[in-house]
């Protein structure tokens, strides 16, 4: 029979992707759980896995195109099942979410970059060599004269999307291409800080997914919160000592440890006492939700655009441990191989600006949490300790929080125990 | 604002974009003040290729002979001037008429008279106002009038042409370009005695210089008089002075160079040195929200590329994506045998340093030119030497300027020589000679 595998809806709220790469061809036989295509959503790059056996009779959608959730990807031509049981199967695949049918088929984690080592040569005449692939590979579009230069400058033609029509890679695309870049995929021309000079006053280009969700979120955020933030700023040289300390200690484990290890532990400390924090507010239903775990989202700013991984239970991990995560998940977001799990289920974020140089800011919060904190640059300046003015290391603390749930006394109550762990961290150490 | 979008001129510039416009959903208004199609529909494209085809059927006619047609003998056939205008006519208003059908059912509303730019969002017609968010140029442009010394000779324009009851037999055509060299050959085949002036030192610029040379040795052996680089003094006892020259001429057709119509403006519009409007690579004038395209731009004088342009600046003021290449379009000369260039001309890429070669094969190889009597020609191939890119391509065949088409979309889908002579071309057909030369790029052609 035939089956057809619509676009499954992969994580929450998911409403379309765009086809980055085919693995496919149209009559190849696949496995269940094989990956079918590469797709990129709302924050992440993923392959699409087949729920089922059986062969490819119809590929819906060209590389660059938009599907949206629920539409066809592909149609798959199962063999043994007929008649009734076929109409079963097919009830059931509508009933059931299709990607977690059969073993195998786990659709996140396995973000692997496309197209590796996969090209198809145009002309066969011009090259002395012509190479085969185990793999058969969904034919990108692109000019005969952009394939021979991709073959000549060794550049995986796959990893590139046209700027011709229908995606079609052309020669431009090649030489605007910098291998340099690495794993990240080179979309089109939508580096903005690269853009070419133009002589036009505006340049259209259609808007990555990841913009699409974050313009989403934030004007979600703005409109149905209400936002307040308050401005602090703590004296950290205690903490500055200790970070050193440590660091001599665990200096031979490779681990960096950055403040903000210190502040997510400071948050989750805090957030124990203060649960409207770690809250949101449901008032269809008349009722507070509490979170009882504690998972702490870090702001990440990738090339693509903002990426909120997920620090999970952050409460049961050491510093040590906190400063480990961080760098693993900072990591697979610049590669763009954070999958939806490690995104989700937030309680409450932290912005880390300071790390570029920002001070103070306005952070918006990532609904429908109840608030979050900016983190400025450390600087230093002077301060009154003990009558006497003295240079300090400062940092700059911004807290906005959806003054909905949160009043002004709470949000104050909250962030002078974050100064408190700040300025003392022994007292962190003991908890 | 009355309309999104008001366009001056309905010749191939303005009213491509005036129906492009209507398609997407703009509220279009064009002002025409008398040819809708303007000169390409009224006495440039259309009219003319349909003379030139009278006359070479004139031609060809004559040869029927060795078709095995008996009965038709060279001194028995004449040209008949007023027939031949009569069919070139009954084409140019069924076209027109299609023009006009076109602009309304995309919703375009056409307006008649004689437009004035009052600012960059509004223009009077006849002294009535009309607002639009944006204005198109396209005017269009003539050519040069002749020098006041000659303000005795017989000159006409092409626009008179087609009112003439007769044809005279002395003929100077002055001017340099496409025009000049397909009307001097037109009224050679009809049998006139046929004198070419090239007033300037740029003859068939932009094509490449071999095409050039070409054509010279072919105007030359048609038996017209060419004469480059020269200028027409002063017209006496009908006679034409030219340096020391003195030509018979009873008609002195002018052809020159052209010059951009500009509509009058409220606010001046920045012109460039050689008089056309300004515009940027949006083609923009110095009016913000007021283009221009077309001749009255100066930046191309064929009627395809001026659609392009009008195509291109609706889309951009929808928000369509939209590019617009220039390089890569078609030159056709519609002469016997028709001359076609795309692409990069042989001195083009000398100076832009690229390693080229050059496959040329000769119609007179070709089975399907050998049947149909014309194998005066050949087809040139330029491309790149590193990865075979067809860089340009040059051809001249009887029917060269459909052929073109060919290497038009090998050249826009970036095609290498490997991809010419892969593709598969029946047998027999003239576009045989494409394969070859592609073999011949990378390889050796078959039939040489």
């Amino acid at each position: 029979m035939r089956y057809i595998f619509n676009f499954p809806d992969i994580g929450e709220g998911l409403e379309e992707g765009t086809i980055l790469e085919w693995y496919v061809v149209k009559g190849q036989t696949i496995k269940a759980g094989q990956a079918l295509v590469n797709m990129e959503t709302d924050k992440i790059v993923t392959d699409i896995p087949s729920p089922k056996a059986g062969t490819i009779v119809a590929i819906y959608g060209s590389v660059g195109e938009t599907i949206r959730v629920g539409s066809p990807l592909v149609e798959i031509e199962i063999e043994g099942v007929f008649g009734a049981d076929a109409v079963a199967e097919t009830k059931v695949t509508e009933k059931v979410e299709p990607v977690e049918e059969e073993e195998g088929a786990g659709v996140v984690g396995t973000m692997e970059l496309a197209g590796k080592n996969a090209y198809l040569a145009a002309s066969d005449e011009g090259s002395s060599k012509p190479k085969t692939e185990d793999k058969p590979v969904a034919k990108v579009q692109a000019t005969p004269l952009a394939r021979a230069m991709a073959r000549d400058m060794n550049v995986d033609i796959n990893r590139i999307i046209g700027s011709g029509p229908s995606g079609r890679v052309t020669k431009e695309d090649i030489e605007k291409y910098k291998p340099s870049q690495g794993s990240q995929k080179v979309i089109g021309k939508t580096d903005i800080n690269q853009q070419p000079v133009s002589p036009d006053s505006v340049t259209y280009e259609p808007i990555s997914q990841i913009r699409k969700a974050i313009a989403k979120n934030m004007l979600n955020s703005k409109q149905n919160t209400a936002h307040m933030t308050l401005f602090e700023e703590v004296e950290i040289s205690g903490l500055m000592s200790i970070r050193e300390k440590i660091k001599t200690a665990i200096a031979e484990k490779n681990i960096k440890l950055t403040y903000l290890s210190f502040i997510v532990k400071a948050v989750v400390l805090t957030l124990k006492s203060h649960r409207q924090l770690n809250s949101q507010i449901d008032l269809e239903n008349d009722r507070m939700i509490y979170k009882n775990r504690f998972n702490i989202g870090i702001a990440v700013d990738t090339p693509e655009g903002l990426v909120v991984p997920v620090i999970k239970d952050a409460d049961h991990l050491s510093i040590i441990q906190i400063a480990q995560k961080i760098t693993e998940l900072s990591e697979k977001a610049r590669d763009r191989k954070l999958s939806l799990d490690d995104m989700k289920e937030g309680t409450f974020t932290i912005t880390n600006y300071g790390s570029i140089g920002g001070i103070y800011a306005t952070p918006v919060i990532n609904y429908p949490q109840a608030g979050i904190l900016g983190v400025g640059r450390i600087v230093k300046k002077p301060v009154v300790k003990e009558n006497q003015v003295v240079a300090g290391n400062v940092l700059p603390l911004s807290l906005s929080v959806d003054h909905r749930i949160v009043d002004g006394g709470e949000a104050s109550r909250f962030i002078n125990q974050i100064m408190e762990y700040l300025s003392d961290p022994v007292l962190m150490m003991i908890e | 604002m009355e309309y999104d979008v008001i366009i001056v001129g309905a010749g191939p510039a303005g009213y491509v974009a005036a129906i492009r416009a209507g398609q997407v959903g703009l509220k279009t208004a064009v002002v025409e003040k008398m040819y809708m199609g303007g000169m390409c529909l009224n006495w440039g494209c259309i009219p003319t290729k349909a003379l030139l085809e009278s006359a070479k059927m004139f031609e060809k006619v004559k040869h029927a002979d060795e078709f095995g047609i008996d009965g038709i003998f060279e001194h028995n056939v004449t040209f008949n001037w007023g027939k031949a205008k009569a069919r070139s006519k009954r084409i140019t208003g069924k076209l027109s008429t299609g023009v006009s059908y076109l602009l309304k059912k995309n919703g375009v509303e056409i307006i008649t008279g004689t437009a004035r730019i009052g600012s960059d969002h509004s223009v009077y017609v006849d002294d009535k106002k009309i607002s639009a968010k944006n204005i198109i140029i396209a005017t269009g442009s003539k050519p040069k009038a002749m020098e006041k010394s000659l303000s005795n000779a017989p000159v006409i324009e092409m626009e008179k042409l087609f009112t003439l009851e007769t044809i005279p037999d002395n003929i100077v055509v002055t001017g340099n370009h496409v025009s000049a060299v397909e009307m001097a050959q037109f009224f050679k085949l009809i049998g006139k005695k046929v004198t070419l002036i090239a007033n300037s030192d740029y003859f068939m610029a932009g094509l490449d210089d071999y095409l050039i040379s070409n054509l010279i040795k072919k105007l030359k052996s048609d038996d017209i008089d060419l004469i480059l680089n020269a200028y027409p003094d002063k017209f006496e006892n009908k006679e034409l002075h030219v340096g020391e020259l003195k030509i018979k001429c009873d008609l002195l057709v002018n052809l020159n160079s052209r010059k951009a119509i500009i509509p009058e403006s409220e606010i001046p519009l920045e012109l460039t040195e050689r008089g056309f409007i300004k515009t940027s690579d949006n083609f923009e004038t110095s009016l913000k929200g007021v283009y221009a395209i077309g001749d009255v731009s100066g930046k191309s004088f064929v009627a395809h590329v001026a659609s392009a342009q009008g195509i291109f600046i609706i889309n951009t003021l929808k928000g369509i994506k939209s590019t617009f290449d220039s390089t890569s379009y078609p030159i056709n000369i519609y002469t016997l045998p028709e001359i076609a260039q795309i692409g990069m001309t042989e001195q083009h890429i000398k100076e832009a340093g690229i390693e080229y070669k050059i496959n040329e094969f000769p119609l007179s190889a070709n089975g399907k030119a050998m049947i149909e009597g014309n194998t005066e020609g050949f087809i040139r191939m330029i491309s790149d030497k590193k990865y075979g890119q067809v860089l340009g391509i040059q051809i001249v065949a009887a029917n060269a300027t459909d052929m073109i088409a060919e290497a038009g979309a090998f050249m826009n889908l970036e095609a290498t020589v490997y991809d010419v002579a892969k593709t598969i071309h029946a047998h027999p057909t003239i576009s045989e000679i494409y394969m070859e030369a592609g073999f011949e790029a990378f390889d050796k052609a078959i039939h040489l």
